[in-house]
């Protein structure tokens, strides 16, 4: 497996797309630097709101740097940087990995995780995070030239239906773990019951951190748990 | 899906040409038309290559090693996906232009975490140089915050991720890499969960989709085989929505 998920092309492609990400911000800082003094934002107004930026992203950065780290077991580290430096998220890109393991008969992890499957999973998230830019390469011109069409939707259809879509994605990915044995129950449950822990105190304490901290706060807590019952079973 | 829905107070970083524009000197304007062009076209240019270089990937590794999956075997697997997700791939920038504005649109949805990381950046600097929103300054304000953020969300990754997270994995004993790659996904999926329906506040609609949870995957994907369990989220996904539409509160949501 590790030959596979380590292959130099994947780390190769990964870099670059590194690469193109700190291009865009260093054409975009140009831009933004040229057309500045007209539009009454100066230099110094760049380097404030620069570094602003970039420090208040550090915290954000680091939790999401926790939910990678413990990634790299599973995906191995040229695809987890890959999908989540990119749009992807942990919950996405896990998620569609999953249900591309399942319509090839395999799973994540165990005797069903085959580079096979793996493939097909790689595939299915570089497809779907893909789509994502795709939809704003598509859209976005058309939203610029007034395109009020994609906003005359029925706010109160727009109110339920993608929030219904996405529970509904969740609960049923969460739930099919459930069938898998009394170790996925338990660590499904102890994530929950962690994110609860954690949302319950970010609102007693006024601490926002712990709600950016709270999955991967929850997803150690889980594994841990689930290594100890795993061991005992 | 990638992002949540954006939260109620936004940076309002562009509003495409409307906000500042009755102001404006003619210099401003162009300045503003030279700016906007540049970073549409580069914008859209970066984006395109990042799509084909994360696309080829998984190309790579099934054309440079032994790996043989069938077409169909990747159609279908992107069919699951997309049955899933599909929707949020056209809602997501649509829901999200009107706070972002052009320019960062394609610096958002190439590197993510909008709503955790991108958005607070930007509202961040707003406050720090005191733009008012809706203005130019607030607009470049924001899209130099998110530049900012792009360069800590790689180096995070390249340092902590790449290099760190690489070395710590290489010192973990088998079994606990084996548990990890087992229970990774219940470990994640049982808090998200959570995190989503604390998000939403639509107690009906986690009940719904909780209870049409239930039916799929516990009672017809045991009876329905693997064709069925390949799509059974998908057909969660449909029902919960339609069920949460027929059942949806009236009085609170009046349509």
């Amino acid at each position: 497996m590790s030959d596979y998920v380590n292959l130099v092309p994947l780390w190769i492609c990964a870099l670059v797309v590194f690469a193109v990400i700190l291009v865009q911000s260093a054409i975009y800082m140009r831009a933004a630097s040229q057309a500045g003094p007209e539009l009454g934002f100066t230099r110094r107004d760049l380097r404030r709101s620069f570094v602003s930026g970039g420090v208040a992203a550090i915290g954000p950065s680091l939790a999401v740097v926790i939910v990678a780290v413990a990634l790299l077991a599973l995906f191995g580290t040229p695809a987890v940087l890959l999908r989540i430096g990119l749009v992807g998220s942990a919950a996405t890109e896990t998620s569609s990995a999953e249900l591309a393991a399942t319509t090839v008969g395999g799973g994540l992890g165990g005797e069903g995780w085959t580079p096979e499957v793996f493939a097909v999973a790689f595939f299915a998230m570089a497809m779907s995070g893909g789509m994502w830019m795709v939809g704003t390469l598509l859209l976005t011109p058309a939203l610029k030239r007034g395109d009020t069409r994609l906003r005359q939707v029925n706010p109160a259809l727009m109110a339920i239906v993608p929030s219904a879509a996405l529970v509904g994605a969740f609960a049923s990915l969460g739930v099919a773990e459930l069938p898998k044995s009394g170790v996925h129950v338990l660590t499904v449950a102890v994530s929950a019951v962690t994110m609860t822990g954690c949302l319950l105190l970010a609102r007693a304490l006024h601490a926002a951190w712990l709600r950016e901290w709270g999955l991967g706060i929850s997803i150690i807590v889980g594994l841990v748990v689930a290594y100890v019952a795993h061991q005992a079973a | 899906m990638s992002e949540h829905t954006p939260e109620t107070s936004h940076p309002q970083a562009g509003r495409g040409s409307g906000a500042a524009g009755a102001t404006e000197t003619e210099a401003a304007r162009a300045a503003y038309a030279r700016y906007d062009r540049t970073t549409s076209r580069w914008g859209r240019a970066t984006m395109a290559v990042a799509l084909l270089v994360s696309v080829s990937a998984p190309l790579l590794l099934i054309l440079l090693t032994d790996l043989s999956p069938t077409a169909g075997q990747l159609l279908t697997a992107f069919l699951a996906v997309a049955a899933v997700f599909g929707m949020f791939w056209v809602v997501e920038p649509v829901t999200y232009y009107p706070v972002l504005g052009p320019a960062a649109m394609y610096q958002a949805f190439m590197i993510g975490n909008i709503a955790n990381k991108l958005l607070p950046s930007a509202i961040v600097a707003q406050a720090a140089i005191e733009a008012r929103p809706g203005t130019r300054r607030a607009e470049l304000a924001a899209v130099m915050a998110i530049c900012g953020a792009a360069v800590v969300h790689i180096v995070s990754l390249v340092l902590f991720v790449g290099i760190g997270g690489t070395w710590l994995v290489a010192q973990l004993p088998e079994s606990v890499v084996e548990v990890a790659q087992l229970y990774i996904f219940p470990a994640i999926i049982g808090a998200v969960v959570v995190q989503l329906a604390a998000y939403v506040k639509q107690v009906r609609v986690v009940v719904i989709a909780l209870a049409v949870a239930a039916v799929v995957q516990l009672l017809l994907v045991p009876r329905m085989g693997d064709l069925f369990a390949g799509f059974a989220t998908a057909i969660v996904v449909f029902a919960t929505m339609a069920l949460a539409w027929a059942l949806r509160d009236r009085r609170a949501h009046a349509a």
